[in-house]
């Protein structure tokens, strides 16, 4: 049976939503995050990780604590964002900066929430990144990627679930593919570890929805010693 | 007695909603189930003293002592429990202010332990000030959340640019030579810290949350084969952190050890932060001695005296 012609047209346009939602979510997004391994190239010099069930283990534990933190300040700024309160969107941003120990996981944020802004703004018009990367310069707010990543999807029409699951997608991706060149692990199992940790995906944003920047919480201690780890590791690969 | 806003606003936190029940007991919050202690030291004639000091049963604070031999102009409180330890249905509430150019040490005449429970849970609250050019060492002694226990605090800091305070937490997961469900057999345990500068500025917070189950437990990133931590935050100027940073080493040995440890920068310059995770109390109670030594060193010139035998 033929479709009515206003189905069509809402097909055609959730078909550009999504393939541009692919596009920002995409691994090789020129944010920097190949810089990056989030804390794994500490992890295996001490054993944290070993072997593909070990970096399993790793990356669910990466994506909680990210849903944890930065996923409540995204789902934050990405409301502000649809809200047009460009102050709430600041304070978001603040918060989740402040609470970022270590200089090179602050790094990590900063320097990809920048240039993901840099990013958006030479390939289309996002009034409220641009706005956003401004404060950014002088110094007005920190600039983290979750951020960033809720203002530009909040414009694309993204709702907040979109963004969060593009969010957790890019932390696993990152650490994923700094395994492939830190490990003995192909591109099958890496796979394999990205579509087990997904799963995950709608019960960590069910279970971070209605918390208030606030309760933004973590519990990791072997994890925390290696982000200091890293900062004195001679030998090295990556950013943190 | 009315319990303190600041209390109040802990009974609404989210992780608390599960644990509303009365105790059979004593009345949650009602009287003799809060403790207070308010602490102020400050400079008198070139010396620092405990100059206000006022407390409410079951915190018990008794007169500032000088005993550290490597620092005697150091004053001392120990914060002391009547009670023997923390129970359901108890509220805390603890503040200690330093003026300026003054020093202190708060520590805790024991182990603080948080009895199990089958009603409601135990809060505390506490604000740390520091004014210009104070220095204070608040290091408590290990809490021990005995299992089905549920415990919550927050610490609010408030804390001039150019003091200095080292405060942290010690953690067992239970008394685990006791009973075989008690390492994380707690119900809750809900650590948040705040700092901020005089005008309000907040430059750092964290929020630790251990709920009950949680299956990240026993990943090795978090706490596999270990069974104490310690979270000792050290704000001070960038120049002090600096130095104390370039005498850290990171503890991380391939495959673990009794203990690792490593020092971490916080953010907006607000100082430093070890972490240490142990097998025993004693594993991290080292490392955080360590810590503690280096960051009395550089800030003040002072080192730390033998560590008690009895310790």
């Amino acid at each position: 049976m033929d479709q009515p012609r206003r189905d069509e047209g809402t097909a055609a346009h959730e078909m550009v939503h999504l393939a541009r939602l692919m596009q920002f979510a995409d691994s090789t997004l020129p944010v920097g995050a190949f810089a990056f391994s989030n804390g794994l190239e500490s992890a295996l010099q001490t054993q944290v990780v070993s072997n593909p069930a070990s970096l399993l283990e790793y990356v669910t534990l990466m994506t909680r604590q990210a849903a944890r933190m930065d996923g409540i300040a995204l789902l934050h700024a990405h409301r502000a964002a649809v809200a047009g309160d460009f102050a709430a969107i600041v304070m978001a941003d603040h918060e989740l900066a402040c609470r970022r120990v270590g200089e090179e996981q602050q790094q990590m944020t900063l320097r990809m929430g920048k240039k993901f802004a840099e990013l958006a703004l030479k390939i289309s018009d996002f009034p409220d990144l641009g706005r956003w990367l401004a404060a950014i310069r002088a110094e007005e707010t920190p600039g983290c990627l979750a951020v960033g990543q809720a203002i530009a999807f909040a414009q694309l029409g993204a709702d907040e679930g979109e963004a969060f699951v593009v969010h957790q997608y890019g932390i696993a991706s990152m650490i994923l593919s700094a395994a492939l060149r830190l490990m003995r692990i192909d591109h099958l199992d890496t796979q394999r570890i990205l579509f087990t940790v997904l799963k995950r995906v709608q019960e960590d944003y069910q279970s971070i929805r209605g918390l208030s920047l606030e309760e933004m919480s973590t519990f990791a201690p072997v994890f925390d010693v290696l982000v200091a780890h890293h900062t004195t590791t001679h030998v090295r690969l990556f950013m943190n | 007695m009315g319990l303190h806003e600041q209390l109040q606003r802990l009974d609404e936190a989210r992780e608390l909603r599960g644990f509303q029940t009365e105790p059979a007991q004593m009345r949650a919050a009602g009287p003799g189930k809060i403790g207070e202690l308010r602490l102020g030291f400050a400079l008198r004639d070139g010396r620092s003293v405990l100059h206000d000091l006022y407390r409410v049963a079951p915190l018990l604070v008794q007169r500032a002592l000088y005993w550290d031999e490597a620092m005697p102009e150091l004053p001392i409180c120990a914060i002391i429990s009547v009670g023997g330890g923390i129970l359901q249905g108890d509220r805390y509430k603890i503040d200690i202010a330093v003026e300026e150019g003054a020093c202190a040490l708060v520590n805790t005449q024991s182990a603080n332990r948080v009895h199990q429970m089958d009603a409601n849970y135990a809060s505390q609250h506490q604000t740390v000030r520091l004014e210009s050019g104070a220095y204070l060492e608040y290091l408590p002694d290990f809490t021990i959340p005995y299992r089905n226990s549920r415990f919550i605090n927050q610490t609010d800091i408030v804390l001039a640019p150019d003091a200095t305070l080292l405060y942290g937490e010690m953690m067992m997961t239970g008394r685990k030579h006791h009973h075989a469900e008690e390492r994380f057999g707690f119900d809750l345990l809900s650590m948040a810290v705040s700092v901020r500068r005089p005008d309000g500025r907040r430059i750092f917070a964290e929020k630790l949350l251990i709920e009950k189950a949680d299956p990240a437990i026993d990943f090795a990133a978090v706490m596999k084969g270990y069974d104490a931590f310690a979270s000792i935050l050290c704000l001070t100027p960038p120049e002090n952190a600096a130095r104390i940073r370039s005498r850290c080493e990171t503890n991380f040995p391939p495959g673990g050890g009794r203990a690792i440890s490593g020092v971490s920068g916080l953010p907006n310059d607000a100082g430093l932060m070890l972490r240490v995770v142990g097998v025993e109390s004693y594993d991290v109670r080292a490392e955080v001695r360590r810590f503690w030594q280096i960051v009395r060193e550089e800030v003040k010139g002072r080192s730390l005296p033998p560590e008690f035998i009895w310790r």
